[in-house]
């Protein structure tokens, strides 16, 4: 089963290949203004470089965040669009989840967080190795550092991706968490969501092709705004 | 040829099959009404999300209408310059996957060019040279269209938009959003020489707009009336005020035609479905010896048919795009390509 992987949510828009378990193609750019522009021609380059032909798809993983708004409107938009094109199933992967997925072989919790845009506010989740793959305990995160460190009260394993707004993340969590916590850096998703997505594909699951959307879990702030008014007045 | 086109630069999700630039086989619009009501207007990051939720189901709702398959599109137009840069993106992503995953022409249309075309849909012989005005609430241009594809701006508006102006006098009127239609209905029960009120660079030696003062006027002229808590003379305010701003964009419009020496003018965009504007610009254009077209109703606002007919006639020219379009939010309606390319 040969999966094309896309995932722009984050610091790094990544476009990955697998067929079945095996990674064919890796491939990451940093996600600027010209994300939209080169997207298409990337995921072509990251083919050939796997030696497989669009046609030769059996199916799409795309990261739908959380993440930057507007990197997973343009992945979510690609992936489904791709495989609605291709008539190939599609299937959204958390964005946390690939990253944790990368140290599935950890013991302990895992907790990948993804910087949410606004200062010290921060997406998390905790994951638990099962099996041969991470399983999701508990809600999402949305909230800041300190807020999220009181939620941990085990050996954690912090992961995410390698650009410099994580690390300074990092920072703050081991300032608060001290000796409890341990910390992968994590590569961009884009082989990883390919991987994740052949799994489900694998067992037949996928997501509907035109509702795919992506995972904000923060409203808009005009959103917020009217439902938090509306709500005073109710 | 049969051009899928794709328009999401502002609150409407479209798509369209469209064969030769001309006739439309579907043409799917997914209004924002909703949300443009709860929150009085246009959220980008809200019109975004929509955009991002709709824009499969639509294109697919276009092409099942049509009755046609994927493989029947021949390319694919989409709105790439000039709206929302969050709204573009997303019809800009669909258009280049499309295009990647059938081997199929791109070509990027500037919002405005798809208004433009508006015209051309309902009116095959609409002449070039011709003066096109497109009034909506985002946009008030004078084109100077001299052909397919070559362009001369002569005048915007320098603040508010025509239609943004119905929509804060509507609001004024507690009329809801949008207020072009409510302002037409009522307008159409009130007296228009009620009240005069001011016509905003009417006489000046430019053809720009401004629209900002006349709201403004409008809303001081009847402050007293507010602060007493008196019923405002609505139906004379909204004809009074339609008056006002139909005189500013008729006059200006013939005065292009006659500078430029054109026999044929197009009105488009949300506000030409305006009933006295398109009165008006009749009743002056006869008397005037000029031709005046108007798009039918559905391709007034914002569609996907119209950018589908500018996508076709930018293909016929040679001018495609490739998988590296990009959006260009802030793009200037091409200046005359005339001798460039």
């Amino acid at each position: 089963m040969k999966v094309l992987g896309l995932d722009t949510s984050g610091y790094y828009n990544a476009i990955g290949v697998a067929d079945g378990n095996r990674v064919l193609a890796d491939f990451a750019f940093e996600a600027k203004a010209d994300s939209l522009e080169k997207i298409v021609a990337h995921i072509d380059a990251t083919l050939q470089k796997a030696g497989v032909r669009l046609e030769d798809i059996d199916g799409f993983g795309v990261g739908v965040g959380p993440g930057s708004w507007t990197g997973i409107r343009v992945g979510v938009t690609v992936g489904k669009m791709l495989a609605f094109s291709t008539g190939k199933p599609v299937c959204g992967v958390s964005a946390l989840e690939a990253h944790a997925y990368q140290v599935r072989n950890s013991a302990s919790l895992i907790c990948p967080i993804i910087y949410a845009g606004t200062r010290g506010v921060v997406y998390a989740a905790f994951y638990r190795k099962k099996n041969d793959t991470v399983i999701r305990e508990g809600d999402y995160f949305v909230g800041g550092l300190a807020d999220l460190a009181k939620l941990i009260k085990e050996q954690v394993v912090i992961a995410g991706t390698e650009a410099e707004k994580y690390a300074g993340m990092l920072q703050e969590m081991f300032t608060l968490l001290g000796d409890g916590i341990k910390s992968e850096i994590t590569s961009p998703n884009g082989a990883c969501v390919a991987l994740l997505a052949a799994r489900r594909l694998s067992h037949g699951e996928s997501d509907d092709v035109l509702s795919l959307a992506p995972l904000y879990l923060k409203e808009s702030t005009a959103r917020a705004f009217s439902n938090a008014y509306s709500g005073g007045k109710g | 040829m049969l051009v899928l086109g794709i328009e999401t630069s502002c609150d409407e999700t479209s798509a369209a099959l469209v064969v030769d630039g001309k006739e439309v086989l579907s043409n799917v619009i997914a209004t924002q009404l909703d949300l443009l009501k709860k929150y009085g207007g246009v959220v980008p990051e809200i019109a975004a999300r929509r955009h991002t939720e709709l824009i499969g189901y639509v294109i697919k709702e276009a092409i099942d209408f049509a009755g046609k398959k994927l493989a029947d599109i021949d390319a694919i137009a989409v709105t790439a310059k000039q709206g929302l840069i969050g709204c573009l993106l997303t019809g800009v992503a669909a258009a280049k996957s499309l295009s990647y995953a059938l081997k199929i022409p791109i070509v990027g249309v500037h919002h405005i060019e798809g208004h433009i075309f508006a015209s051309f849909l309902s009116n095959p012989d609409l002449p070039m040279p011709h003066i096109c005005l497109t009034v909506s609430g985002g946009h008030t241009m004078l084109v100077y269209v001299r052909d397919y594809c070559q362009y001369e701006l002569l005048g915007s508006t320098i603040d508010d938009a025509a239609g943004e102006a119905f929509d804060k006098i509507a609001k004024f009127l507690n009329l809801g959003f949008p207020g072009g239609p409510a302002i037409d209905r009522l307008a159409a029960k009130g007296n228009r020489n009620a009240f005069r009120f001011p016509r905003p660079l009417l006489y000046a030696d430019t053809f720009d707009f401004s629209f900002s003062g006349l709201k403004t006027a409008i809303i001081s002229h009847f402050k007293e009336n507010v602060l007493k808590n008196e019923p405002l003379p609505i139906e004379d305010i909204a004809a009074s005020f339609q008056e006002a701003v139909v005189d500013v964009l008729v006059a200006k419009t013939l005065r292009a035609a006659s500078e430029r020496g054109v026999n044929a003018i197009s009105v488009t965009g949300g506000v030409s479905a305006n009933r006295r504007l398109r009165q008006v610009f009749q009743e002056k254009c006869a008397g005037a010896k000029l031709m005046v077209f108007f798009p039918q109703l559905s391709f007034c606002t914002d569609n996907a048919a119209m950018v589908a007919a500018a996508g076709y006639a930018r293909l016929r020219l040679g001018k495609a795009d490739d998988i590296n379009l990009n959006v260009l939010p802030n793009a200037p309606l091409e200046v005359s390509c005339a001798g460039q390319d």
